[in-house]
């Protein structure tokens, strides 16, 4: 056979490894075989291939040395930074927080669970695990963990020495230029080279072509230059409307934190792409972001009429379902997820807490015990807390004092564990161990205000008003609007004005 | 027409500023002071009013008595002490009619004439307690080593309290041990005062109620006394014992013919002094601490701590009470002389000053800042201009338009608005009407079904946690008898991190010993600076923080766990163990 025809062949195959070393072969015998060579490029750069749009988390120092704030205390509703309070129909009290202080979404994903710490001392001083340590800056730590080529050495050097190449002789081929540029771009991760080969190649075309503008923005997106970025999309944008530049556009917006304008842009993609998913999910997330969960339930329902196996779309919906209190269509919801194949023990987790709070009962418990027989070791503290919620639903607090203590077993900084476990001390009247969980859970949760107020409660009636009150101001920062803390702080201000 | 009439609340409450212009806004004024600091008065005789403002300074120095001519700073003068209040008095007839300013501070008045010092006048001196006496006499003949003067000393501190001794004796017990020769050598030749210190000051027309005749000078002590003072020759016409500290008075009448002073005290009281009292007594208890006092024709309004404004009649009858929304910082006495209205302008901590007339709230004014003193008088030649402090130092001035009305009653207090919003209460569904009936019909088995499971779990559940207490996986140890609680965190970038340990006895009341901390992880990733920490003892109640650093090994890009032990000296197996995924180190990828 042909050895270029197998070439081509294993990497239609998506055997990315065989493409190499057969286009290697034919390299060695012939140096100059462009075919091969671009071939043997595009092989590489699959075999690492991230999808740029989906994948991105802002590190610490992009978020605290972000020179592109506009308003640094902006108005409710028009930054992602600060989080709208008690917008839409849940509360903190019903519905979670994020570490963000937004609220509780159904999937995971990049951002959406580490905040965003108001100084640098608080972001250094922020306990890090391998839960939630966020990256030190998106440029180096995230992508070089994603895209491991780096990180690979080969045996006989790098396939192609980026120092020795003469971009200007590829720059104008554009069939090899293109290849060319994505294995800089993704494989050697050497975005200075890889913008320099795409000016260019953008010159060459004579600015005509768009594919080149879009790389051109991605390349100034990942130096952080993120007005230059706008400016090639945008004029992408009027070329060709692809879905992918809207997607790339808005991720700029989104990091000049401009949620509105964000939303706009997904809109006018609307008009050109109806109902496209992407665009819709894109929406959806921002409205999620900002607090806006009428609006998000909205994009997500629009998401499920054009593509109706869509998992964060679904999982996002059974979740807003089961906090308005409507648990019997959640269990719905989930229940599509596992008919469409997801098996994990986050779903059955979920699907124990719904059948519980629908009155399901006889299902509750195969539930939540298939979870734990699939959970990783931090999941595993996750499903041991909400198993001790249901013992706490039917008052078998001696098993939700056991629970609580494996949830702390399989994950030692789990905040929500300590936070009940040292309510359970506290009726208990062990004041000092209630103490302990109280201070250990303000240590590891600092975006829960369930444990100052319940520190609060338990110094009050100790008698250490002074506590107390510190406790309920701080459980107040947090959330502003709940109505115990409320209560305890004017009895409070009661004692201390009493003569 | 009846909608009209419902209309008015609403719009009255929400053009409140428009009734006042701002005249003059200067937020770095860097003004420290209170309602009971700032006056009004035409000290020239010139038909132009000043405002004489004396400034607390730092709290500790500069304190200031300053002037203020229009938007300017007309003059500044240096008090020695804290000012605790500062009046306008006329002190003789003399033309021009130009009033003194007496500015109360620590135990002495200072009156200013022309804005230049006049005189200091000084409160009597109080007895010495005998023995206290007798000490600093034999200190003086060094006849006294200086251990048992302070052993002595704190013996009568016991015996008369704090407030019988004289400054000297307080400030020698207050201070460290190294610093007691020196303040003797350098006081015990001085001879022995005790002087108690003025906390508050008004005036008192003497024997005309004119507006420009003589005033004499009221002034409360913090030894439960109540002066008047002569307003020529400033000597002591005539003085009262009250059962507590005045922090508040307020004086009517004539002092020849007959006055009545209103005392609000630091016991929550307010006493009434009348020309011929003896034996003065509680006209009406607050229960709280009041935070201002003013008074409107024959009642006094009183600002309390607990959020609350009341009214009582001179005799100490209870008038009306009306609750504020936030605590109040301070009160001022609105009087509006040509439209015969007066009213109380009431300071509230969440920035607003509202205007209350009789009970009824008339007009809110929005500030910036949590306003701390206010007046209200003729300024400049102005007649009715507010002048406000703030928190952060900014000095106000608002002036009322002439044309401004307060409507009596106008914000009556009707259903509060949350009564007519609605419940979003979801509704029930069909499929929840399905579940309802699929648990009715087969309750029995779903029962049965989950009390088997529920036993599994009991089972499973006792399981492992009996294992993981065998392992002592868990961060809190559960032993009766020593009651630990670990809790670790790491932070750093990498390579190097810091791992904080926290150890906490949770036990009663007793201390666990000889303990240690160790580690377990992989020599390949991690190096641990520390890797044995000794605990030797661990009090109840503490929290006691150890740490270590990690430097880890690997460019790779990988992590690991970290197991922190805490082990008794004598056993080999721990008694907690904390589990720590550490985070992948960065630092190098940037280096």
């Amino acid at each position: 056979m042909d050895p270029m025809f197998l070439a081509y062949s294993y990497f239609r195959r998506r055997r990315f490894e065989d493409c190499a070393t057969a286009c290697g072969k034919l390299l060695e015998k012939n140096p100059y075989d462009q075919a091969a060579w671009a071939l043997k490029m595009r092989a590489l750069t699959e075999q690492v291939y991230v999808d740029e749009v989906e994948n991105d988390e802002e590190g610490i120092a992009e978020m605290l040395m972000d020179d592109n704030v506009i308003a640094s205390v902006s108005r409710p509703g028009t930054s992602l930074n600060t989080p709208a309070t008690a917008q839409g129909p849940t509360s903190q009290a019903v519905r979670p927080v994020s570490q963000s202080g937004r609220p509780l979404s159904g999937v995971v994903r990049p951002g959406t669970q580490s905040g965003r710490p108001g100084t640098m001392e608080q972001a250094l001083r922020t306990p890090r695990t391998a839960h939630t340590a966020r990256p030190v800056t998106s440029a180096s730590g995230r992508f070089v963990r994603l895209g491991t080529a780096s990180m690979l050495s080969n045996p006989d050097g790098p396939f192609i020495n980026l120092a020795r190449l003469n971009f200007s002789k590829y720059a104008s081929q554009q069939n090899v230029a293109k290849a060319l540029f994505e294995y800089i771009f993704h494989h050697e991760n050497d975005v200075k080279n890889a913008l320099e080969l795409a000016a260019m190649a953008t010159q060459a075309s004579q600015f005509k072509d768009w594919w080149w503008k879009v790389q051109l923005g991605k390349c100034y997106y990942r130096l952080g230059l993120f007005r230059d970025a706008e400016k090639q999309f945008r004029s992408a944008l009027q070329q060709q409307e692809t879905v992918d530049t809207i997607s790339y556009l808005c991720k700029v917006y989104i990091r000049l934190d401009q949620p509105i304008t964000t939303i706009d842009v997904f809109k006018r993609g609307l008009e050109t792409f109806p109902g496209d998913t992407h665009l819709n999910t894109g929406i959806a997330r921002i409205y999620e972001g900002l607090g806006d969960l009428n609006n998000a339930v909205k994009y997500y329902k629009e998401v499920l009429q054009n593509d109706n196996t869509n998992v964060e779309a679904i999982a996002c919906l059974g979740t807003n379902h089961f906090y308005t209190d409507q648990p019997e269509i959640a269990l719905r919801y989930y229940r599509r997820l596992l008919q469409m194949g997801v098996y994990n023990a986050e779903l059955y987790n979920n699907l124990g807490l719904c059948c519980f709070y629908a009155q399901q009962y006889d299902m509750t418990l195969t539930c939540f015990e298939r979870a734990l027989s699939m959970a990783s070791d931090e999941l595993m503290a996750d499903i041991w807390v909400n198993i001790a919620h249901v013992a706490l639903g039917i008052g078998d607090t001696s098993l939700a004092y056991q629970v609580l203590k494996l949830a702390l077993a399989s994950n030692n900084d789990h905040a929500e564990a300590y936070n009940n476990l040292g309510v359970l001390e506290m009726n208990w009247s062990h004041i000092d161990q209630a103490k302990s969980c109280f201070l250990s859970a303000m240590q590891n949760g600092p975006h829960l205000f369930e444990p100052h107020y319940n520190f609060a409660t338990l110094s009050e009636k100790i008698g250490d008003l002074q506590s107390s009150y510190k406790g309920v101001k701080k459980s107040l920062d947090i959330f502003p609007e709940h109505i115990d803390s409320k209560k305890l702080l004017e009895k409070l201000q009661e004692h201390f004005s009493m003569l | 027409m009846e909608d009209k009439f419902r209309d008015k609340p609403q719009k009255s409450q929400s053009d409140g500023d428009s009734k006042w212009l701002d005249a003059h806004s200067d937020p770095l004024a860097a003004l420290y002071s209170f309602t009971q600091c700032m006056t009004l008065a035409d000290l020239h005789g010139d038909g132009e009013h000043k405002l004489v403002i004396a400034d607390l300074g730092t709290g500790a120095y500069n304190m200031k008595l300053k002037v203020y001519k229009g938007t300017s700073l007309m003059s500044e003068n240096t008090i020695i002490d804290l000012p605790t209040g500062v009046v306008t008095f006329l002190m003789d007839t003399d033309e021009p009619r130009t009033p003194a300013i007496a500015v109360a501070s620590g135990s002495y008045i200072y009156i200013y004439k022309n804005i230049r010092p006049y005189f200091k006048f000084t409160l009597p001196p109080l007895p010495v307690n005998a023995t206290e006496k007798d000490i600093w006499d034999q200190v003086r003949e060094d006849k006294i080593d200086i251990k048992t003067v302070k052993e002595l000393l704190d013996g009568i501190r016991s015996e008369v309290t704090e407030s019988g001794l004289t400054t000297r004796t307080q400030r020698f017990l207050m201070l460290a041990p190294g610093d007691v020769e020196e303040f003797v050598s350098q006081h015990k030749h001085s001879p022995l005062k005790r002087q108690t210190v003025i906390t508050c000051l008004d005036t008192l027309r003497k024997s005309m109620a004119d507006d420009d005749a003589v005033s004499c000078l009221v002034l409360g002590s913090e030894n439960r006394e109540i002066y008047v003072l002569d307003p020529e020759a400033f000597t002591v016409l005539s003085m009262l014992q009250i059962p507590s500290v005045p922090v508040f008075l307020s004086v009517s009448g004539l002092f020849d013919v007959e006055f009545r002073i209103i005392a609000a005290c630091r016991d929550g009281n307010l006493y009434t002094v009348k020309r011929d009292t003896t034996v003065v007594k509680p006209s009406a208890e607050l229960n709280t601490q009041p935070v201002g006092m003013v008074r409107i024709n024959k009642n006094v309004v009183v600002g309390c701590m607990d959020q609350t404004l009341r009214c009582y009649t001179t005799k100490g009858k209870k008038l009306w009470t009306v609750q504020t929304p936030a605590p109040i910082t301070t009160i001022e006495l609105m009087d509006h002389q040509r439209h015969g209205f007066k009213a109380v302008l009431v300071a509230l901590t969440n920035c607003q000053v509202h205007l209350y007339k009789d009970k009824y709230l008339v007009n809110v004014i929005t500030t910036d800042s949590v306003i701390t003193g206010m007046k209200f008088g003729r300024y400049g030649r102005e007649d009715s201009t507010l002048i406000m402090i703030n928190k952060g130092g900014g000095l106000l001035i608002k002036i009322l338009k002439r044309t401004a009305q307060f409507e009596e009653g106008a914000m009556v207090a009707g259903p509060p608005p949350a009564q007519a919003l609605k419940l979003n209460v979801p509704k029930k569904t069909k499929l929840f009407v399905d579940q309802t009936m699929r648990e009715r019909e087969s309750s029995v088995v779903m029962h049965r079904m989950f009390q088997h499971d529920l036993y599994r779990l009991r089972l499973n559940t006792a399981k492992s946690y009996v294992s993981s207490l065998e392992s002592s996986l868990n961060p809190i140890s559960s032993s009766l008898s020593e009651p630990v609680k670990l809790s670790a965190q790491v932070q750093g970038m990498g390579p190097s991190f810091r791992m904080n340990i926290q150890l906490t006895n949770t036990s009663k009341s007793t201390p666990s010993r000889n303990w240690f901390l160790s580690f377990q992880y992989s020599e390949a990733i991690y190096k641990l600076e520390k890797y044995y920490i000794p605990v030797s003892i661990l009090l109840p109640g503490l929290t006691y923080s150890f740490e270590t650093r990690i430097e880890c090994l690997t460019d790779k890009g990988i992590s690991d766990q970290i197991k922190v032990m805490l082990i008794k000296e004598d056993s080999t197996i721990p008694v907690i163990t904390a589990v720590i995924s550490m985070p992948v180190s960065e630092g190098q990828e940037l280096a």
